[in-house]
């Protein structure tokens, strides 16, 4: 049998390189999710990865890195909290790239 | 904002709710929806005065949770060193500085109830229980142990004999009988010579094991027990024997 394909509509999906069932420790939204202040996942809310190897929503960590009692300590292990790659933060990219950027080495 | 805020908080009601290992509850203080002002309660832990008894904290939750801590006191009359015995406002470094917000209602609960049995005189809420705990531990666990049955419901009878925690009543009678022991020793140091008698001399800034060997020394009769005036002569062969020695 032979089919002719007359239109054809291609669907992704993507999401962060995470642990499944991970949420953000600061909102306890799921890293697919967005942060509490957010509506659409992904480039708009993406996630940040400390030099600690914690990862937070960008937003939800830097919520509370102003915060003058987190003296810019990471929430889970006190560490001072530092991004561990800057291009992240910038947002610029692809989720592709951002994706990269974040995901655990 | 406050929505963001409000679905952490029923999320994490939710988590208490289907947890029922760690036997933390935690309500809704008013009959209301109000997801701001909360109730949790949890049990004293075993091996202290508190165990059995079942203790009520208000929760309140900042319009910056979890940014800022939630603020917690002691419904349930409680004597700790950390937690004050009339407001029951806790002193407790996870619920201030070191709060994160990683940290939660649950977690918080669990911190408060370890602290009950890890109490911290030294970075104390109440200054007066405080000082008890130190001077008389005996005296404090008592106290502790009343609040515990007449505020938190904590049986009167240990559940258990010899589970490490103490009754009022255990603890009363220990303390009676090593006053009663104690009295017994301070008597017998006087080896028989009568308590005044040497009291005199300790007066002088003698202790008493010294006046009694000085007297024994130097032949002090014991008359039976009885106070009398020393002789003159005998007076300062005492004295010279005490200060010989000294």
């Amino acid at each position: 049998m032979k089919v002719t394909i007359q239109e054809w509509k291609a669907v992704a999906a993507w999401r962060w390189d995470m642990p499944d069932d991970d949420v953000c420790g600061i909102c306890r939204n799921p890293y697919d999710s967005t942060c509490s202040k957010c509506k659409y996942p992904g480039d708009d809310c993406p996630l940040l990865l400390g030099e600690c190897n914690h990862s937070f929503h960008m937003h939800c960590i830097f919520s509370w890195l102003r915060q003058e009692s987190a003296q810019e300590k990471c929430p889970m292990c006190r560490q001072p909290f530092k991004s561990k790659n800057q291009e992240a933060a910038a947002a610029d990219s692809t989720p592709q790239a951002i994706e990269a950027n974040t995901s655990p080495a | 904002m406050t929505s963001n805020r409000a679905r952490r908080i029923a999320k994490e009601i939710a988590d208490i709710k289907a947890d029922t290992l760690s036997q933390i509850f935690v309500e809704m203080a008013g009959n209301g929806e109000d997801l701001t002002h909360l109730r949790g309660n949890f049990r004293g832990p075993p091996d202290t005065p508190y165990e059995g008894g079942n203790y009520f904290v208000d929760i309140r939750i900042p319009s910056d949770y979890p940014f800022r801590p939630p603020v917690m006191k002691f419904e349930t009359k409680i004597w700790h060193p950390n937690v004050s015995s009339q407001t029951g406002a806790i002193c407790l470094d996870t619920l201030s500085s070191q709060w994160s917000p990683v940290l939660t209602i649950k977690s918080a609960l669990i911190s408060l109830q370890s602290l009950l049995s890890t109490p911290e005189p030294k970075d104390p809420q109440d200054a007066e229980v405080a000082h008890m705990l130190i001077r008389n531990p005996a005296e404090f666990d008592h106290v502790a142990r009343d609040w515990a049955v007449r505020f938190a419901g904590a049986p009167k009878k240990e559940i258990a004999e010899g589970s490490g925690g103490a009754t009022a009543e255990t603890i009363k009678r220990k303390a009676q009988e090593s006053k009663a022991k104690e009295e017994k020793n301070k008597l017998a140091a006087y080896h028989g010579y009568n308590k005044d008698l040497i009291d005199r001399f300790v007066a002088m800034g003698f202790d008493v094991e010294a006046v009694v060997a000085a007297f024994e020394y130097v032949g002090i009769d014991r008359m039976g027990g009885e106070d009398y005036e020393l002789e003159e002569a005998y007076m300062g062969d005492v004295t010279a024997r005490l200060f010989g020695e000294a």
